[in-house]
């Protein structure tokens, strides 16, 4: 397997021979790799490669279904969040996840965002307040929607929404963010701000994103992991890997010669 | 390498290749054609070269429209883009040597009047000969993504500036022979750096093909000639 080294940026999450079943079925393949602190890194593959189970392993959001389990490890600063005595709504809370349609609550914007804080702590209304403007300006949405909080999230467009969802997430003060394809139901225009989004969050989040966009994802991210049928073809810096690839599966890939 | 799923992708990138090739031929024609024209003192022949330089222009341009529109429409990755990269830098080079073959015929149309010395042609003749075969190997080289070829004319541009260096000490011997020699020599001169130049410039395709087959460009320090040190002409 070939890996890299991550030095300099050190190492957020470690995942170590980490195996998937759906069932009898194994979805992931002895996937190793180490997730950069406040970096991005980019899961790109056919469909069906298991990007997004690795994705939804890294908060056990795979828990939610029955005769799905992981096996291996994913160390999140030093802590192996696979192990069952882990606090599942918290690590939820550590690691916050942005669907690939825009999910807001069926409840006014401030709500949106206020809900989720308070299913972990209960703050004063003025500090409340504070908080979803901060969340809102950390989404790039406050300008846009400061003046009708309290109408209908499901009001706003889908790249309003689709950014609602990431004031959402990082309003609870997430370590890292998880994003599923977050762009691909967005028009150009939402989708260069929620990559410009991205960017801005990598200087205080970790950030992993899969996505079916390979433009998208050499823009968005510094490290990018290219899977086939559940396993780590090949992982490294994302400028050398669209560029020069190492493995003939990769370039074939990345080059639209699959299959 | 296996084809893209999109065909016409894959037309686009051979219609590139098949148009660098074409640059080619014309280009080693223009070469060929000006040291005819300059050892024969044949005016008309070197009016001809003059005149296909701008088949020549006008390809470069197509290439590089091309290309851009290649990177545009499809976003290529990886070996592709390197493709696009290197047919707009290897177009480049193949329009300048197209220019130096030009500048040499420009020189045989003005030194047919006063032709002498003949002796002086013949160290160009060979600096000639060994450019057209290194051209001509580094175009196979590209064609064929032959790595091996391409680093081989790599090393043996340094033998070219050696030839330069000759023919340089050989026309100053000229000129001190007998000042009446002196344009004529001056003009040599000239088609003998123009030489050297396309020997760059090929050398420089050389270092494309590198690029275009493995992803880096060789971090070896070029290989020089003696002139080099005294600043040739």
């Amino acid at each position: 397997m070939n890996t890299i080294t991550i030095e300099k940026p050190d190492v957020k999450i470690r995942v170590r021979d980490l195996d998937f079943f759906y069932g009898q079925t194994r979805a992931l393949k002895s996937i190793n790799l180490s997730l950069a602190r406040n970096e991005v890194t980019a899961f790109i593959g056919p469909s069906g490669c298991g990007k997004s189970t690795l994705l939804r392993v890294l908060n056990r959001m795979y828990d939610l279904y029955s005769g799905q389990r992981a096996t291996g490890e994913v160390i999140l600063d030093g802590e192996n969040i696979l192990s069952p005595g882990i606090d599942v709504n918290l690590l939820r809370a550590r690691v916050g996840m942005v669907f690939q349609k825009p999910t807001p609550f069926p409840m006014s914007i401030y709500e949106n965002i206020a809900f989720g804080i308070r299913l972990y702590e209960k703050p004063p209304k003025s500090e409340l307040d504070g908080r979803v403007e901060k969340a809102l300006r950390g989404a790039a949405l406050w300008e846009e929607v400061k003046d009708k909080l309290h109408t209908s999230g499901l009001g706003l467009s889908g790249g309003q929404q689709q950014r609602l969802c990431i004031a959402r997430t990082v309003a609870i003060h997430p370590e890292v963010i998880l994003f599923d394809e977050p762009a691909s139901a967005l028009d150009p225009i939402s989708t260069a701000k929620v990559e410009e989004l991205i960017d801005e969050l990598s200087e205080e989040f970790t950030i992993v994103i899969v996505t079916h966009n390979m433009q998208q994802a050499a823009r968005v991210s510094k490290y990018t992991a290219f899977m086939y049928l559940g396993e780590l073809v090949e992982f490294g810096l994302t400028n050398r890997l669209f560029t020069s690839p190492e493995k003939k599966q990769t370039q074939d890939y990345i080059t639209g010669r699959f299959g | 390498m296996s084809d893209h799923i999109v065909r016409s992708y894959d037309r686009e990138l051979d219609l590139l290749g098949r148009r660098i090739a074409e640059m080619g031929g014309i280009a080693e024609q223009m070469l060929s054609d000006a040291m005819d024209a300059l050892a024969n003192l044949d005016p008309e022949l070197a009016r001809k070269v003059v005149g296909t330089d701008t088949r020549l222009d006008a390809l470069q341009r197509e290439i590089e429209d091309e290309a851009i529109l290649t990177i545009a429409r499809r976003q290529p990755m990886a070996i592709d883009l390197r493709e696009c990269v290197a047919a707009i830098r290897v177009s480049g080079d193949l329009e300048r040597v197209g220019d130096l073959a030009k500048n040499i015929a420009k020189r045989a149309i003005k030194i047919a009047a006063e032709a002498r010395l003949p002796r002086a042609i013949i160290g160009i003749k060979s600096m000639h000969e060994f450019a057209a075969i290194q051209l001509k190997d580094v175009l196979d080289a590209y064609a064929q993504r032959d790595i091996e070829r391409a680093r081989a004319v790599w090393s043996r541009d340094v033998e070219l500036d050696a030839l330069e260096d000759s023919v340089f000490r050989d026309l100053l011997t000229f000129m001190m022979e007998d000042p009446r020699n002196i344009t004529f020599c001056t003009h040599l001169l000239f088609c003998s750096k123009n030489i050297e130049r396309i020997g760059d410039h090929t050398t420089n395709i050389a270092e494309t093909t590198i690029y275009l087959v493995t992803g880096e460009t060789p971090q070896m320090e070029r290989p020089k000639g003696a002139i080099d040190k005294v600043g040739g002409p």
